[in-house]
């Protein structure tokens, strides 16, 4: 893989986001001798997946199944992958995409970076890691994480001291503390946009109180404290290191809600919560743990049994809505029910130790603003084509996973495979025309 | 086939370092992965290391978070160039997930791929003996000590490489075989498209309007149906079935039966098969809910007709000469069944699968039913509403809006179908009877004239097929995948794919993709001169083979082991001759040769003695050998 790249390679696809996507469409079209350039605005490819601890519904380890991926996209000879970088801009011009990349300043020559790691460990300035949800610390100059590509240091600007000592300390004298940003624009006939989602803020719903309890924490923290490789190797809450006894999880806790301006469904938290709640019961076999919901969405292949399975094993299902989530002592929270299963109690107040909020899946982010790529209402990417689900507004541009609404690490694969048959059939039909066009003008 | 097949080919202008002195000892390397604490919270992978570091010609073992990491992969290629070592052991997880993987480390690093063993201590050590550490990393360090014992006894080997024929069938002419073969000749690959019945776009010719887009679905079958038909790449064969299917990857023999009088079967060669062969809806057993008992009963396919040949000026929704005023739709017929709770179907096997795609198609005809004919009263008998896709939830505000009344039960006590008694015929001659979970349990009967039954998806009927192909199918009857991130439209048999709900239910879009997802592994395979195999395939010594034939009669994979004619000393003799590209290497023809004159390449009778003289070895630096009776 290459880290930097010249303004005259011209990609046949171009890529939009290193996550599951992306890569697997980069993967599909590379196989078919396409060469594709992948851009990525994070310091590693990877995506959310690789930040999971295991996946429904074989409970598979995440990073077992997106790992190879990576490394195949970063070992394949026809990808190219830039990370730390975005798209600003593009418009299409006679069927050609020109795309306006920004390269963020890493502060490190990945050339001569050699990924051995002595700067982080000299490094004394700490802050909390984003990729730990925060549970931990990283330092301001790090590889981003264990099993990250590239496997190079980052240096986080916010962050640093600029007290010199990474400098002193790195063998190939990689860190280059006066990098500026570089923008690059890449001319190309098509583009795949696979820029995935974002969660909605944990702070959301206000009745919810995330912002008073460290205790009530968005599934994403649950998923690194459930990794066998997390920042604690095991699930302690937040607060307090404490072991959890009474875990609760609420549904639709950011989806399914005018209110908050996502009113459909996110699509896979009803399935990651059934997971997390059977991973946590292998963890803590002493621990009651809960599950508030108003449907459960068990709909893909070996969901629903995968849902019974959590059943049988003794997961509480309770159908209602939580009202209102209030930090009481100890660090513990009480939560107010009204639930539909109980005739005799149908307002409850329940006391748990930590709470996992199902917060709703978001777009990661809106092209239609410097790109031709239209967005739905719901914010998402367009698909306006009955026959070809990957297709946007734009010729030439398409589109697989959630970038194109909430979606499974199932479907976005099957999504991502579908937009590089796409695309290897735009770029062949494309260029057989302009085959016969040149026969019949030459 | 695999994704990162290319992978797997030693990288040019590198020396191949496999090549040394016949008597130079060998360098072996050891790389033992934690998988995150999935093998290192039971298993001592630390000790493992030190252990196997003491096993014959092993120079160096160390142990990685992720071997099959970027990282963890690059020191298994820095380890080859730097410390030269020519065989590579990995013990991590099942072959299954990462072999692949790690081959390709080692062809990067020079080393032909084959001189490479991979050890599970995952799936058959830490997890199968999670109570039991110190048995898990006693059996881990006796599995590499096979593996590095076999090691002594490899060669390299070269995948077989095989003519791959650029054309593709594609069973089925619904909208996911249309969907498969228009991509794909679209891409300048020749498609063979078979379909069943006179027409194509299967079951959505009966579907009217579909979700979420609203259009009508004879336009999506129409536009995919100009596109096959107007392809000079795709021939399509209509009334047809495939009959029979021999040979293999790149090379697959079909015979395909038209109906029509006069035309004889159709032999033809293809690289690779999707199967596209769709589902058939439920069809309720005789009284289930009443169903073939009451006329005002009816499934969910039956409703759609009904609604489409209603004209559309229509101010009343008559069935069976009756005027309807009420009607229920029941969620889940079919569908997420309970052992114990609903009764199996004639084939003994309870769907417990969710159908997906009916929740949408209830709350999609009962808004219908309230735009067109709003006296009807509607009345909706769900479990969860799953209302998940992209523009899905709007059907359900827009219900709840519309005034359908929603009710709600409990798997465990589905409604009941039932006869009003006389007295009440008036308010309708069906009620559906619950106990309602949304008023606290309340015991509640609905009358109704019509009860629409939510029909859920069931596989199709290929069992031929499945038979003639060798396919998997899951617990839930469908076409089974190899894994469903991996590879999630390959089966186990390489050059079969498959596209759409041959494999599980999915709604159209999701439909669409997958045909895509599939098209584009044919596609890749079809981007290579050749089909590249696995060398594991069986192969005869003529030295030894004395022409018994015992071979051929234990052979299961019809056509990989034949008797041919040859000249041996003047004399013409039967030989046993293996073709490599039929041939699983599963050994069975190993087994009952007399002569020892066929082994399977990579898993030779002395290489498989090795492993058990490694198994059964004292343990290195260990006084005592533990009991080999704990490491079951």
């Amino acid at each position: 893989m290459n880290t930097q790249i010249n303004s005259d390679y011209v990609p046949d696809v171009l890529v939009i986001g290193g996550g599951i996507a992306g890569l697997q469409s980069a993967l599909d079209l590379a196989d078919q001798d396409l060469r594709v350039l992948v851009v990525e605005r994070n310091s590693s490819i990877g995506g959310r997946m690789i930040g999971l601890s295991k996946v429904f519904p074989t409970l598979d380890c995440a990073s077992c199944i997106t790992t190879p991926k990576m490394s195949a996209a970063a070992h394949h000879p026809n990808i190219q992958i830039l990370t730390n970088t975005e798209v600003q801009a593009m418009e299409t011009r006679n069927g050609i995409h020109s795309v306006r990349l920004l390269q963020k300043p890493t502060y490190v020559n990945f050339d001569k970076c050699i990924g051995c790691r002595l700067c982080e460990y000299a490094c004394d300035t700490e802050y909390p890691d984003p990729f730990e949800e925060g549970l931990g610390s990283v330092r301001a100059i790090a590889v981003p994480f264990t099993n990250a590509i590239p496997q190079k240091a980052v240096l986080d600007a916010e962050h640093c001291a600029t007290c010199g000592v990474c400098a002193r300390v790195c063998p190939t004298d990689a860190i280059e503390f006066d990098q500026q940003p570089r923008t690059l624009t890449i001319h190309t006939d098509s583009v795949i946009v696979a820029s995935g989602f974002n969660l909605n803020a944990v702070t959301v719903k206000p009745q919810y109180n995330a912002a008073r309890s460290s205790n009530i924490i968005p599934p994403t923290m649950m998923e690194r404290l459930l990794a066998p490789h997390g920042p604690y190797g095991r699930v302690l809450r937040p607060s307090d290191g404490k072991i959890p006894s009474s875990v609760a999880f609420v549904q639709c806790a950011g989806s399914r809600d005018e209110s908050i301006g996502v009113p459909y469904c996110s699509r896979v938290c009803c399935m990651y919560a059934i997971k997390q709640a059977m991973l946590l019961s292998g963890a803590l076999p002493l621990a009651d743990i809960t599950i508030y919901y108003m449907d459960i969405r068990a709909f893909g292949k070996g969901y629903e049994q995968f849902f019974q399975n959590a059943r049988a094993m003794g997961i509480n299902f309770v159908r209602g809505k939580v009202a209102r989530v209030d930090p009481i002592e100890d660090g513990d929270l009480r939560l107010h029910v009204e639930t539909t299963d109980d005739a005799e109690n149908p307002l409850q107040e329940h006391r748990h130790d930590l709470v996992v909020l199902a917060q709703g899946m978001i777009p990661a982010w809106n092209p239609a603003a410097t790109t031709p790529v239209a967005c739905a209402s719901d914010g998402f990417v367009a698909t306006p084509s009955l026959t070809d689900p990957t297709a946007t507004s734009a010729p030439g541009i398409f589109v697989a996973g959630a970038a194109a609404g909430p979606k499974d690490i199932v479907d976005t694969i099957a999504e991502a495979g579908a937009a590089a048959m796409q695309v290897s059939r735009y770029l062949h039909e494309k260029r057989a025309a302009v085959l016969v066009g040149q026969a019949v003008h030459g | 086939m695999s994704e990162h097949n290319q992978q797997v080919q030693p990288q040019k202008n590198k020396p191949m370092q496999n090549e040394r002195a016949a008597d130079a000892p060998l360098r072996i390397g050891v790389y033992i992965c934690r998988c995150g604490g999935n093998i290192s919270d039971v298993v001592d992978v630390d000790r493992v290391a030190e252990t196997v570091k003491l096993l014959p010609d092993v120079v160096t073992a160390k142990v990685h978070t992720f071997a099959c990491s970027d990282p963890g992969q690059q020191t298994i290629t820095n380890d080859i160039l730097e410390q030269n070592l020519d065989r590579v052991v990995v013990a991590s997880c099942t072959p299954f997930l990462h072999e692949q993987t790690f081959r390709g480390a080692v062809s990067r690093g020079g080393l032909n791929p084959y001189l490479y063993e991979h050890v599970n201590i995952r799936e058959q050590a830490s997890w199968a003996h999670k109570h039991d550490p110190e048995g898990a990393t006693i059996k881990a360090i006796r599995m590499i000590a096979a593996a590095v014992g076999k090691l002594h006894h490899v060669e390299p080997l070269e995948q077989i490489k095989l003519p791959n024929h650029r054309r593709a069938l594609v069973v089925g002419g619904g909208i996911a075989g249309m969907k498969a073969a228009s991509e794909l000749a679209g891409r300048g690959i020749k498609v063979l498209l078979v379909e069943s019945s006179q027409r194509l776009g299967g079951q959505l010719n009966d579907r009217g309007r579909v979700y979420p887009t609203e259009r009508d679905a004879k336009e999506l079958v129409e536009e995919l149906a100009r596109r096959v038909r107007t392809h000079s790449n795709i021939e399509i064969l209509m009334q047809s079935n495939v009959t029979a299917v021999s040979g293999f990857i790149g090379n697959f023999k079909v015979a395909i039966r038209t109906e029509a009088a006069g035309i004889p079967v159709t032999e033809t060669t293809v690289g690779a098969i999707i199967m596209a062969t769709g589902f058939r809806p439920y069809v309720p057993q005789d009284g289930e809910f009443l169903y073939r008992t009451e006329p005002g009963v009816v499934t969910m396919p039956e409703f759609l007709q009904l609604l489409r040949s209603t004209p559309d000026a229509a101010r009343k929704l008559t069935w069976n000469g009756r005027v309807i005023r009420n009607i229920a739709f029941l969620h889940c017929v079919g569908s997420r069944q309970l052992d114990g709770v609903h009764e199996p179907p004639p084939n003994g096997r309870l769907n417990t699968y969710c159908s997906r795609t009916c929740c949408t198609t209830i709350l999609q005809q009962a808004l219908e039913v309230r735009h067109r004919f709003p006296s009807v009263g509607v009345f909706d008998f769900y479990r969860d509403i799953r209302t998940y896709g992209r523009g899905e939830e709007n059907y359900y505000s827009a219900a709840s809006r519309a005034g359908v009344t929603f009710f709600r039960y409990n798997g465990e006590e589905p409604p009941r179908v039932e006869l009003t008694p006389r007295a009440r015929a008036k308010e309708g001659v069906l009620s559906v009877t619950l106990n309602d979970t949304l008023t606290w349990g309340t015991e509640l009967s609905v009358p109704v004239d019509m009860v629409v039954l939510g029909t859920g998806m069931m596989p199709g009927e290929i069992a031929d097929l499945i038979e003639q192909m060798k396919l998997a199918t899951g617990e839930d009857g469908f076409l089974q995948e190899v894994h469903p991130k991996l590879r999630p439209v390959e089966v186990s048999v390489n050059g079969i794919l498959l596209a759409g709900t041959a494999q599980g239910p999915m709604n159209i879009q999701e439909t669409l993709a997958a045909a895509g997802a599939a098209a584009v592994k044919a596609a890749a395979m079809f981007a290579r001169e050749d089909v590249e195999l696995n060398p594991y395939v069986a192969e005869v010594d003529l030295s030894r083979c004395c022409g018994e034939a015992l071979c051929v009669t234990q052979c299961d994979y019809e056509g990989a082991l034949q008797m041919v004619s040859m000249e041996v000393e003047g004399a013409t003799v039967e030989r046993a001759q293996v073709n490599a590209g039929l041939c699983v290497g599963c050994g069975a023809c190993v087994a009952v040769c007399p002569n020892r004159a066929i082994d399977v390449n990579g898993w030779r009778l002395d290489q498989f003695e090795a492993m058990v003289d490694g198994i059964a070895a004292a343990i290195p630096g260990q006084e005592c050998t533990p009991e080999l009776v704990n490491i079951h």
